[in-house]
């Protein structure tokens, strides 16, 4: 699906040509092993470079030249994967052949060039001191914002609990101590040491042709070479075993679960495990759903997910506070009774269905075609869909019975009301 | 089968009303592998009073017994709807409004069968006193859930500060108490008057061959068996054009204020292309007073009063329609005063220039040639757009003829200080 050209040592580009979409889509992504405070300059860091620039030097001056662009969606971000950090950088902007008279992708490709290349700062070569200390609020705000997400804030809690000073606790925006603390300067270096030593995956889709693409990003964005060291993989490690409570002024109870694994991405079982989350909690038909909800009807959602960079499975249940101690039973029921082979051929088919039907349905969308390849890419170069769903249809009952032994109960974090006075 | 082009578009939609009313659209998509396809009744959280089909008087439903019925839809004699759907590699799902309820799925296999599967569970209803009490549990921790949320509560005190009588006020799933009241023999009245094929809209888009497919659901459609269509009749009591509460509070365990300004709308009764027109102005004049390119934005994000949660939107259906404009801050009566001066002093002179409107304009035109990349946004606004008279694939060429004068025109719609209303979400120990 996507061609891959090497622009630079360390600098990769991925295109993959097509005529399904009426737009373009790039995606920058630099890695940098992640660290707390690395991730708390890099995310002020794009706060910074999309708010201004060089050329456009206030929010509305470059918002308004991207919107007479047709629309052009530009934004930084960033994000996190196993112990490693990317910034990224997403462009869509409309096919040209859509447009009236227009050429806005050239346009475009020399403002990602400014975005990246021609930051807005002062004469010392610094980013201006007014923009970072909102900016770097701006985060400050974003990270408290998540204590008004009961679900995301109880998930945060329960990682926490599990994974203490670990990569898979570290949020990709950094804590809000680390990023109080920012300076300028901190700011500033990261910016030029993100550009100097990063690894970078370009990835490009749309109607364009991969050479011709190649010669006008190595233009547009002069990458030197750079020592791309692979990361050390994540060392496993476990916590006791511990149950813990905490009210709020709330209604919903929200029962977080987190268990361990060894099976990690990259692992021969990993796709196993896939499956195992899938009939577990991972789709309407998955255990959880059918017994939480439907059989016993405790809660809207109660589903799991598996995070095997990390190598943890979490259950995600709202209830009533009162039924968490019958809540609990069952979850831990489900995931006995799958250890002891309590499970039908009809599951087994429905989770491989649906999981091949969910990755297929990705490649419909630019995005989605990038996320997917990104992520598989690590595990196999040659990947494609045919061939991974081949993976997950080799699995059997048994299989997915021994990866139900692998999964061990770790942490219970249950966030609830007050008692009433 | 009626065959619509659009050049400019590159895309070629065919339809095909059937003999018993229903309205079938296909969208081929060249280059998809999913086919993804919505079913749709116009029927929503808002239709609470009219006259039952085959009966004369007018009755009042429980509140959110729309939204009860679609989750009591995909239960059967025979077990789960989401289980066949699975067996099929498909994703099922559906949703409720204010004014439409949909189900759809979508998938990469099986399409046939799975829009079988779509047509024969929301063309069967199967409700039964003990199915319908056990959901109670369910839409009782669904509804919790959001009380929960203090966004949702804020959209929706805003809301219901706006409106005297209209239903859009009342939460779309209920309450517990409410839902506590519905029975099975209610979810029949609704099904059997707003379930009828002519009140519903099927939407076949990606990979899909557009005979075949039409083939095979006028052979569906025509097995089985409707009553004749009726006209429905709903009833809405009168809505004055004034708020009807100008400013509440709520105390949550949040971290921060949030505010929201909402301005009702007076201009509610428009369909087909006026409507598409008012609409698109509204979202246009709405985004450059204030968007992020509005000098309105950069004084308050200047002055620290929001933050990233900032938001301005404007929605509009037939009867209701409503701006709102919000953010979290730490100085919710600085905000509120900012908005308030900023929209009065619109009233005598507007913000912004023609050039402003030209490339707000080629902003939205890219937001649709974008969104046609999306076959779900597709589907979902094709719906919504028909059941208010209007076609999606008209907004580009709508939009390329809006002026300056129809931007300051349509905003004369939310003008007026009776138009406006606040609601404020503080944290537990702080009073305003």
């Amino acid at each position: 699906m996507f061609t891959t050209i090497q622009l630079a040592k360390g600098v990769q580009l991925h295109v993959h040509p097509t005529t399904q979409f009426k737009t373009v889509n790039f995606s920058i992504k630099w890695r940098a092993p992640l660290t707390d405070e690395a991730a708390a300059a890099r995310t002020v860091l794009t706060n910074v470079l999309q708010h201004s620039n060089a050329k456009y030097d206030t929010t509305a001056a470059f918002r308004s030249y991207l919107d007479d662009l047709y629309g052009t969606v530009l934004y930084f971000d960033t994000a996190k994967r196993g112990n490693e950090h990317t910034v990224l950088l997403n462009v869509e902007t409309v096919n040209d052949q859509y447009l009236k008279n227009a050429n806005v992708l050239q346009e475009v490709l020399q403002t990602i060039h400014t975005s990246v290349f021609e930051p807005n700062v002062d004469e010392a070569g610094q980013f201006k001191e007014a923009i970072v200390n909102r900016e770097r609020e701006m985060v400050v705000q974003r990270i408290q914002s998540i204590f008004d997400d009961k679900t995301r804030y109880a998930q945060q809690q329960l990682t926490k609990l599990m994974r203490p000073n670990h990569a898979a606790s570290i949020s990709a925006n950094g804590s809000l101590e680390a990023v109080k603390a920012l300076t300028v300067a901190d700011v500033t270096a990261a910016y030029h040491d993100m550009l100097l030593h990063d690894r970078i995956d370009i990835y490009v889709v749309g109607d364009v042709q991969p050479d011709e693409m190649a010669t006008r990003l190595k233009q547009e964005l002069p990458f030197a070479d750079r020592d791309a060291q692979p990361l050390e993989a994540i060392p496993a490690s476990t916590t006791e075993f511990e149950y813990v409570r905490e009210q709020q002024d709330m209604k919903q109870g929200k029962l977080h679960i987190g268990y361990s694994t060894s099976v990690r991405f990259g692992d021969d079982d990993f796709a196993a495990m896939q499956i195992f989350n899938g009939m577990f909690g991972g789709y309407p038909h998955a255990k959880l759903f059918m017994n939480v909800r439907e059989k016993e009807s405790l809660a809207y959602y109660a589903s799991s997910s598996y995070s095997g960079h990390y190598g943890l499975v979490f259950v995600l249940a709202g209830i009533e506070a009162a039924n968490e101690e019958k809540a609990y039973t069952l979850i831990q029921q489900q995931l006995t009774a799958m250890q002891q082979g309590d499970m039908t051929e009809l599951e087994l088919a429905q989770t491989k269905a649906m999981l091949t039907n969910q990755l297929k349905e990705a490649l419909d969308s630019a995005r989605g075609q990038i996320e997917v390849y990104d992520q598989y890419k690590e595990l196999d170069e040659q990947f494609s869909i045919d061939t991974w769903a081949a993976r997950w249809d080799r699995i059997t009952l048994d299989d997915v019975a021994r990866m139900a032994k692998y999964v061990t109960l770790e942490k219970v974090y249950f966030l609830s009301g007050k008692e009433q006075e | 089968m009626e065959k619509i082009t659009f050049e400019q578009l590159d895309e070629t939609l065919y339809y095909e009303k059937l003999d018993n009313g229903l309205d079938v659209y296909i969208l081929p998509k060249k280059g998809f592998s999913k086919t993804f396809v919505t079913f749709t009744t116009k029927y929503g959280s808002i239709d609470r009073t009219f006259v039952p089909i085959g009966e004369e008087e007018m009755i009042t439903v429980p509140d959110g017994i729309a939204h009860f019925l679609e989750h009591k839809m995909f239960e059967k004699e025979d077990g789960d709807v989401f289980q066949k759907f699975s067996e099929l590699g498909a994703s099922a799902n559906a949703f409720t409004s204010f004014t439409r309820t949909a189900y759809l799925f979508s998938g990469t296999n099986h399409i046939y069968d799975s829009t079988k599967t779509l047509l024969d569970f929301v063309q069967q209803p199967y409700f039964t006193e003990e199915t319908v009490n056990k959901e109670k549990g369910i839409i009782g921790q669904e509804i919790t859930m959001y009380d929960d949320q203090p966004d949702w509560r804020q959209y929706f005190g805003t809301i219901e500060n706006m409106y005297h009588n209209h239903p859009v006020k009342i939460d779309i799933a209920g309450t517990i108490e409410t839902i506590d009241g519905i029975t099975a023999e209610h979810l029949y009245t609704c099904y059997n008057t707003f379930y009828h094929p002519s009140n519903m809209l099927l939407f076949v888009i990606g990979a899909v061959e557009p005979e075949e497919m039409m083939d095979f659901i006028r052979n569906d459609q025509a097995s089985k068996e409707f009553q004749e269509p009726t006209p429905l009749n709903r009833h809405f009591d009168e809505e004055p054009t004034h708020v009807a509460v100008k400013e509440r509070t709520l105390h949550m365990d949040v971290q921060k204020p949030k505010v929201m300004l909402g301005l009702k709308a007076k201009t509610v009764h428009l369909q087909g292309a006026d409507m598409l027109k008012h609409e698109l102005a509204m979202n246009i004049g709405f985004e450059l007073l204030f968007g992020r390119t509005s000098p309105f934005y950069t004084r308050v994000y200047e002055a620290d009063l929001i933050d990233e949660s900032f938001g301005q939107d404007f929605s509009l259906e037939e009867g209701f329609g409503f701006g709102l404009i919000g953010s979290d801050t730490s100085e919710p009566a600085r905000l509120i005063e900012e908005i308030q001066q900023e929209l009065k002093a619109a009233e005598s002179a507007l913000p912004f220039t023609a050039e402003d409107v030209e490339r707000m304009k080629r902003k939205k035109i890219g937001f649709y040639l974008r969104a046609m990349n999306s076959i779900e946004f597709i589907a979902n606004s094709f719906t919504r757009y028909k059941f208010n008279d209007m076609n999606l694939f008209d907004a580009v060429p709508t939009l390329e003829q809006l002026t300056f004068d129809d931007i300051q025109e349509a905003l004369t719609s939310i003008q007026g200080q009776d138009q406006q209303t606040i609601f404020t979400v503080l944290p537990m120990e702080q009073h305003a």
